[in-house]
C-alpha cells in the first residue's frame, strides 16, 4: 500500500462517497489512547517507541475495519507523500516530521490511527458533511475493540491518561469543518469566534493549528476534555455547529438580497477566474473555489456539482498538485498545473445565475 | 538594552507577542515562533496553558517520576508529561494546572471494558449509603448486609492501589 494508492482512491472527503452538505464540509473524532506503563512518545527512547509502535500496529491490523488498510511509517515515505498525507488530514504534521511515527488508514480513509504522535495512539474519524453521531459511534466501536486487545492507560480519577493535561480525561477532540463565506464577508466572523472561544471551543483553520482559515473554512473544536461526559461534550458543539450554521445561512440570506446583482456577480467573477487562469496560487484558488461552493449552496450553480468543489479544494494543494504531475515542479509549474486541474474540472459547469436558495 | 523576552512555554526567544482582555484584565503571553505555529494565537489554550505553567505552582522543588525519570522541569519545559504514572507522582502541581485548562479535576466520561469510573462509583457508593442508613432504621436487617457488602467492594474499588 503507498500513497498513490491513496491519491487514487474514491474517498469520502473527496468522492461522493458520503454526501456532501452544505456549510459543513466533514465532521471528525479524535479519541487519544497510550498503552500502560509505557512512557509517552516525546519522552520514549528509541527502542520504546519502536515497541509501542508495533503493539499498536498489531492489534490494529486484527481489526476487521482495518482489513486491506494501509500501514504506512514515515520513514518508508518521501517527503512530498508525507505531505499529501497532512494536506489530507490523514497524519498531522507532527506526525509527519517525526521518525519513529506510522499511521494506520482505512482503505475509505475514513478511520485513520496516528502511532506515536504525542500520544501513543490518535484515533480518528471523518464523515463528509455533518454527523456527529455516526462518526462518534465508529470511533467508540474503535475504542472498545482496541481496548480489548491493548491495556490501555486509565485512572479511575482522570479518564485516559495522555502526554498533555489539555486531553487528559476523555482524550476526545470532536471537530467540524465548516465553510462561512457568509460570515467571512458580512465582518462577523471574529465575533462568532470570540463568542465560541468564550464557550469553550477553540476556532482553527483549514490545515488546524496554527494555520490560515484559506477559502473561509474554519474547524471548531471542543477544548475541554475532562469532568465533561463524551455525550455532554457532543451536544455542547452540536448546539453551537446548529447556531453557526444558521448564522451563516442568515448572513448569507441577508447578503444576497443587501447585494442584489452584485452578489452572483461576485461569484460569478471568481468563477471566470477558475475557468480561464492559467496559473492559480493555492491561496487564490482556496478563496476563488469557496465563492464557487457558495454559489452551490445558494441555487446559482447545481447543487450536485458541490463535491466537485470540494475535491478541488482538497487535490489543488501543492503536495497533492506536486503528487498528481509526477514530475518535480517549481511553484510556476504547480501554479501553471493546478489552473489546468481546476479548468479541466470546471468544463462542464453551467453559467453562474441569480440565488434561489 | 533589556533581555530578550523568552517563550512562555519553552524558554526559547520570544517573537510572537499576544495580549487577552477578559473582564479589563490584561494577560500577555510571549511566544517563540514554533510554539505560536503549534498554538494558534486565537486559541485561548495557549493563554490557559502558558498561565498556568509559569505561575507559582511550578516554582516548586524538584520532583522526579521513579518510573520514567522525568522532572517537573521537563514538565515545564515540554508542557508534556513523561509516562502514565507521571499523573500519580506531579498529582499537585497537575491539579492546579487542570482547575485551570479544564472543566472539572475528574473524569465522568466512559472507560475500558470492566472498568467504571470513579464519579460513577463515587455516585453509587453515596446512594449504597445513604439505602443502608434506611435499611438499619426500618430494621431491614437482610438488605443492609447486602448494601454493607456492596459498599466494602466500591470503597475497595475508590482506594488507588
Amino acid at each position: 500500500m503507498s500513497v498513490q494508492d491513496i491519491l487514487d482512491a474514491e474517498s469520502e472527503l473527496t468522492h461522493l462517497l458520503g454526501a456532501q452538505q452544505a456549510v459543513v464540509l466533514s465532521t471528525r473524532i479524535r479519541l487519544a489512547r497510550n498503552l500502560d506503563g509505557m512512557p509517552f512518545p516525546g519522552w520514549a527512547k528509541v527502542p520504546q517507541r519502536k515497541e509501542i509502535s508495533e503493539r499498536c500496529v498489531d492489534a490494529l491490523t486484527e481489526l476487521p475495519k482495518f482489513r486491506r488498510s494501509h500501514v504506512l511509517r514515515m520513514t518508508e515515505l518521501q517527503d512530498r507523500e508525507r505531505a499529501v498525507l497532512v494536506e489530507r488530514h490523514l497524519v498531522s504534521k507532527e506526525l509527519a516530521s517525526g521518525k519513529t511515527g506510522a499511521a494506520v488508514i482505512s482503505r475509505d480513509q475514513t478511520v485513520s490511527v496516528m502511532i506515536n504522535e504525542e500520544d501513543h495512539l490518535r484515533i480518528q474519524v471523518v464523515k463528509a458533511g455533518w454527523h456527529l453521531r455516526g462518526t462518534w459511534h465508529i470511533a467508540e466501536q474503535l475504542d472498545d475493540d482496541l481496548g480489548a486487545r491493548l491495556k490501555l492507560a486509565f485512572s479511575e480519577r482522570l479518564g485516559y491518561l495522555t502526554a498533555c493535561p489539555t486531553n487528559v480525561g476523555t482524550g476526545l477532540r470532536a471537530s467540524a469543518m465548516v465553510h462561512l463565506p457568509g460570515l467571512c464577508l458580512a465582518g462577523h466572523m471574529d465575533k462568532v469566534s470570540r463568542a465560541l472561544n468564550q464557550d469553550g471551543l477553540a476556532v482553527r483553520g483549514w490545515l488546524g493549528e496554527g494555520t490560515e482559515a484559506a477559502g473561509n473554512i474554519f474547524q471548531i473544536s471542543n477544548q475541554q476534555t475532562l469532568g465533561l461526559s463524551e455525550d455532554a461534550i457532543l451536544k455542547h458543539l452540536g448546539g453551537w455547529i446548529k447556531n453557526v450554521v444558521e448564522q451563516e445561512w442568515n448572513a448569507r440570506r441577508k447578503l444576497a438580497k443587501d447585494e442584489g446583482e452584485r452578489f452572483s456577480d461576485r461569484l460569478a467573477r471568481s468563477y471566470g477566474i477558475l475557468r480561464h487562469a492559467r496559473l492559480l496560487t493555492s491561496a487564490e484558488s482556496m478563496n476563488m473555489l469557496s465563492h464557487l461552493r457558495l454559489a452551490c449552496d445558494m441555487g446559482c450553480l447545481p447543487e450536485g456539482h458541490r463535491h466537485i468543489v470540494d475535491r478541488l479544494m482538497i487535490e489543488g494543494q501543492p503536495a497533492h498538485v506536486q503528487a498528481r504531475a509526477g514530475e518535480e515542479l517549481d511553484s510556476d509549474g504547480r501554479d501553471r498545473r493546478r489552473a489546468a486541474v481546476v479548468r479541466e474540472a470546471l468544463r462542464d459547469f453551467p453559467e453562474v445565475t441569480a440565488p434561489t436558495a | 538594552m533589556s533581555q530578550p523576552l523568552k517563550c512562555s512555554l519553552c524558554e526559547e526567544a520570544a517573537t510572537v507577542h499576544l495580549s487577552q482582555v477578559v473582564h479589563g484584565k490584561v494577560t500577555k503571553v510571549h511566544l517563540c515562533e514554533a510554539c505560536a505555529q503549534k498554538g494558534g494565537a486565537t486559541d485561548p489554550a495557549v493563554f490557559q496553558l502558558a498561565d498556568a505553567l509559569t505561575s507559582s505552582v511550578m516554582a516548586a522543588p524538584a520532583i522526579t517520576c521513579p518510573k520514567c525519570g522525568f522532572t517537573d522541569i521537563d514538565f515545564r519545559k515540554r508542557g508534556r508529561l513523561g509516562c502514565p504514572s507521571c499523573w500519580e507522582v506531579f498529582g499537585e502541581v497537575l491539579g492546579g494546572l487542570l482547575t485551570k485548562v479544564q472543566h472539572e479535576p475528574e473524569h465522568v466520561g466512559r472507560a475500558p471494558a470492566g472498568i467504571l469510573p470513579a464519579g460513577q462509583l463515587r455516585r453509587r457508593l453515596e446512594a449504597a449509603r445513604r439505602e443502608m442508613e434506611r435499611a438499619v432504621t426500618s430494621e431491614d436487617f437482610e438488605v443492609a448486609a447486602r448494601l454493607r457488602d456492596e459498599i466494602s467492594t466500591l470503597e475497595q474499588q475508590l482506594t488507588p492501589s
